[in-house]
């Protein structure tokens, strides 16, 4: 009963000796309160963040687990590391055998196979693409409309033209036979001789166009694309993020890529178009373009693509946009009575300033885009993809484009926006698994282009040492050319667009890694070691790891974040410690008479030890208090009207555009557990010395 | 009767520096029950260091002292705190009340520390010895919001609030003008007769000291006379 009374009477003088010295009560209370709203601020933030990146690696790409095999030197990085697709992550030989012990473990809701790697994707140049078009439609029957192309096909061969001669000017003698015969085809490509027949013989015409031209003006444009080759069906099932945007999700049993839209929007689009949106969007955020060296750079290079866009544009839709931009631009179409250039206007028209360059945009959308294409390949279209296969060889695969996806609230984000899907018959092709007929296929090409195997151990001294056999440059190459050239020809080659397959072969078969999705995410240590332990108990080698782990530095990042702010937060309650410390040390040396009265009269120790801790307590209690509840009302707060995704990054982290952050009783306990650790350490010693005060010190006279 | 209070041969020695200040050259004393003791004596005569042996807040260096047959040498701090708390009651020249709490608050300290009593009965001592310093009308006020003399009567009720044996005062009156500390002496001497509490008082005024019914003169740390005064008569 008094015992209660005892505490009542303690907190009691606790709060009045509180409000007796309010200065330092508000310093030291100032303090607990900022860092417990800093706590719970910020842990509450992290929470939140860390549960965003996870929904934007879990359901973009690697799945709550990833497993590859044990043999790899390198750590699975799910969204790319510095190796460029070089890492060795091993191999998962029959991704059945680990789809059937895995699929058992309790938790699991789907294994999904991939296969990650980078290439690059040629599409032909535009004189092989133009020609390509023509070659279709002289076979549909409408000649009058591919007769319609060939004044941009005379113009391309003219470009060529140009271009050897200019060769010719600076080759040395050793190469001016070979090049006197080249530009000796491309002058008969431009001659009307040629064209006169193209009425009666079209197909001829185009034969030698196709095959004697065309290679002289090289691959065209080369990309660089990063694949998951995963089970497609599969896939989507289980990513639910995965949205397709343009055409169609490639059909069960077929093969074919979809493009990240991100990717074609960043990567693949035309350099106009890219810098187009990018000076539009900066200046739809107010961001001037002069002063901003980035975007100034931008703006300059842009001023040179009018070329570009130039050659794409067929002759009548040349001269109608020629009429547009004179109006837009508000120019004469003629000057000193000659006929305005198109490539001054285009240049006039892509010298983007920060007042012009949203209505430029606008325009360009409207009115060039149609006329020429963004991308290099619209869904539909076939693309060639090449990969270094993991016996150095090169390997060409043909696949169609059947859409463009998004991973939905991540469209921003460039991480996951790499990303292109490939289905896994392709990805296996491209890795250099091979059949027996594709072994007796490629023996067959060797034997007719004379190209020599490289593996690993013959390998410099074959491509640097000094045989001459072999060469690998894209493009401008002779023999490679022989490859690509009987790659297309073969007709198996082409087919493999249109092969089919069934699920079985898809499940049967290589695979790098395997994405696990579970039913309960939140079980994932659980489930990582139940998995671990199904994979060693069939004998399976494989290493097992968490989405953090699959997702490299990223799924660090907020790690990095959390001691960033556990550092902070600790200097602060340090900081606190050593004020606190220091006042109640000298609370205890102005309070030594009263501490000797309440001894003298019959106070035990503990009685002044307690004074002591619960008024720091009830300060830190206090404070402490109304700091958490300030933190969480931050957090709600910002919850309701989210905090916008400054960048590309943010989005990824934030898993979309804005971060709706919760803040949960975990967050405000441990806060609540921290101040009290805080008030009792910080007073212990203050407290303690209090202790000592010997009752002797009543009886001394007032000084 | 067997004394309340007895010093046998107690020699108190304070390390100074070098130096070894004695206060206390062997006294020997002994106080019966319901005594009304002064000890005067000049400054540094050793009269304070005499009534903190009493006290229970200082140990003697040599010598033994009792307090109802108790020896305080023997006893451990917390058993001596527990000896001050039920045995022995203080009022402080300086009167040592806590600021932060009412008077009323400061009166019931004691009975809280000491515990075992309820809510009811606490309420009822505190008014009773309120009461009987004449402070009931300023029950609710802080120390700063009284006068000396005023402080000096809450002092003296908490010191007899648990109903002690011994009331100890340092100087009790030392800074108080001297009509106040006239009053003040006036109601420790009716306490005494009331209450048959000992109260035993230090102080250098030979007006205070006219109001003990025994007088002990310290000189030097030792007694110089122990005698009875007209008062007692």
């Amino acid at each position: 009963m008094s015992g209660f009374a005892r505490l009542q009477l303690l907190v009691y003088m606790a709060l009045r000796s509180l409000w007796a010295h309010k200065v330092k009560s508000l310093i030291v209370g100032s303090l607990i309160g900022f860092g417990t709203m800093l706590f719970v601020l910020g842990t509450a933030l992290l929470d939140s963040i860390e549960g965003a990146i996870e929904r934007s690696v879990v359901h973009s790409l690697s799945g709550h687990l990833q497993v590859y095999s044990a043999d790899g030197k390198d750590e699975l990085a799910i969204f790319g590391d510095m190796t460029m697709g070089g890492a060795d992550w091993g191999r998962i030989d029959d991704f059945a055998v680990i789809d059937e012990v895995i699929s058992k473990v309790d938790n699991v809701e789907a294994v999904v196979p991939m296969g990650i790697n980078t290439a690059y994707m040629t599409r032909g140049s535009d004189l092989e693409r133009t020609l390509g078009r023509m070659r279709e439609m002289v076979r549909a029957g409408q000649v009058a409309d591919a007769r319609a192309l060939v004044p941009k096909v005379k113009r391309l061969v003219g470009l060529l033209d140009a271009d050897l001669r200019n060769q010719l000017v600076i080759a040395g003698e050793d190469s001016a036979a070979e090049l006197k015969e080249k530009l000796a085809r491309a002058e008969r490509a431009a001659s009307d001789a040629l064209w006169a027949t193209f009425d009666s013989e079209p197909l001829s015409v185009l034969e030698f166009l196709d095959t004697r031209v065309a290679p002289l003006a090289g691959e065209g444009r080369v990309m660089f694309i990063r694949y998951v080759g995963t089970d497609l069906g599969r896939f989507a099932e289980h990513f639910d993020r995965l949205k397709v945007v343009r055409g169609e999700m490639v059909p069960d049993g077929r093969r074919g890529i979809l493009i990240n839209q991100k990717y074609a929007d960043r990567v693949l689009k035309i350099a106009a178009a890219r810098l187009l949106d990018d000076l539009a969007e900066a200046r739809e955020a107010s961001i001037p373009i002069e002063g901003t060296a980035e975007l100034a750079a931008k703006a300059r290079r842009l001023k040179t693509q009018g070329g570009a866009i130039e050659l794409m544009l067929d002759p009548d839709d040349a001269e109608a946009l020629a009429l547009k931009l004179a109006t837009l631009l508000g120019v004469e179409t003629e000057r000193n009575g000659e006929a305005l250039d198109l490539g001054v206007l285009l240049e006039l028209f892509l010298t983007v300033d920060d007042d012009n360059a949203i209505a430029r945009h606008a325009f360009f959308y409207e009115q060039v885009a149609p006329l020429v294409d963004v991308y290099p390949f619209s869904v539909g279209d076939v693309v060639t993809i090449r990969a270094w296969t993991r016996n150095n060889a090169l390997k060409a695969v043909n696949v169609r484009v059947w859409g463009t996806f998004v991973f939905e609230g991540l469209e921003r984000s460039e991480l996951t926006g790499a990303a292109n899907l490939l289905d896994l018959m392709t990805f296996r092709e491209l890795y250099g698994q091979m059949t027996a007929t594709d072994r007796a296929e490629l023996e067959a090409i060797r034997d007719e282009v004379g190209v020599e195997f490289v593996g690993r151990d013959n390998a410099e001294d074959a491509l640097f040492g000094g045989g001459d056999s072999v060469e690998i440059d894209i493009g401008a190459d002779d023999d490679f050319d022989a490859v690509a050239e009987a790659d297309l020809k073969r007709e198996k080659r082409t087919m493999a667009v249109s092969e089919e397959f069934d699920a079985e072969m898809n499940r049967k078969g290589l695979v790098l890694n395997a994405a696990i999705m579970l039913e309960d995410g939140d079980r994932i240590a659980e489930s990582k070691a139940a998995i671990a332990a199904a994979a060693e108990a069939a004998g399976l080698k494989l290493k097992v790891v968490d989405w953090q782990e699959a997702s490299g530095v990223l799924g660090q990042l907020a790690l990095v974040v959390r001691v960033i702010l556990y550092i902070a937060i600790f200097i602060i309650f340090a900081v606190a410690l050593v004020i606190i410390n220091n006042s109640m040390l000298m609370a205890t040396m102005e309070r030594v008479r009263e501490i000797g009265t309440l001894r003298a009269i019959g106070a035990q120790r503990g009685f002044v030890m307690a004074m002591f801790l619960l008024e720091t307590l009830v300060l830190g209690l206090i404070a402490g208090g109304l700091g958490a509840l300030a933190g969480a009302g931050i957090v709600i707060w910002l919850g309701n009207v989210g905090i916008p995704a400054q960048n590309e990054i943010m989005v990824f982290i934030f898993s979309g555009n804005r971060l709706f952050p919760t803040v949960g009783a975990e967050h405000l306990g441990l806060g609540v557990i921290i101040i009290l650790i805080v008030s009792l350490v910080s007073t212990w010693y203050p407290a303690r010395m209090a202790t000592r005060v010997e009752p002797i010190e009543a009886m001394r006279g007032a000084d | 009767m067997k004394p309340i209070v007895e010093l046998m041969d107690v020699v108190k020695e304070f390390p100074l520096g070098k130096v070894t200040v004695r206060a206390l050259r062997g006294v020997s004393l002994q106080i019966g029950r319901g005594e009304f003791v002064a000890i005067a004596g000049p400054s540094g005569s050793g009269k304070t260091t005499l009534l903190n042996q009493v006290g229970c807040v200082d140990t003697p260096t040599r010598g033994t002292v009792r307090i109802d047959g108790q020896s305080t040498s023997e006893l451990a701090e917390s058993a001596l705190t527990k000896l001050r708390l039920h045995k022995l009651g203080f009022i402080f020249q300086t009167f040592n009340l806590v600021p932060v709490l009412d008077l009323a608050q400061n009166v019931e300290l004691p009975l809280l520390l000491k515990g075992g009593l309820t809510r009811g009965e606490r309420d009822r001592r505190v008014r009773e010895i309120v009461d009987q310093v004449g402070l009931t009308e300023q029950l609710g006020q802080r120390p700063n919001e009284l006068s000396g003399g005023q402080r000096q009567r809450v002092a003296i009720a908490r010191a007899l609030v648990t109903g002690p044996n011994i009331v100890l005062a340092d100087e009790p009156t030392a800074n108080l003008d001297s009509a106040t500390g006239e009053q003040i002496l006036d109601l420790m001497e009716r306490l005494n007769r009331d209450q048959e509490t000992t109260f035993i008082f230090s102080t250098h005024d030979s007006r205070v000291m006219a109001h003990a019914r025994r007088l002990v003169t310290l000189v030097d740390g030792k007694i110089s006379s122990d005698e009875a005064t007209e008062a007692a008569a």
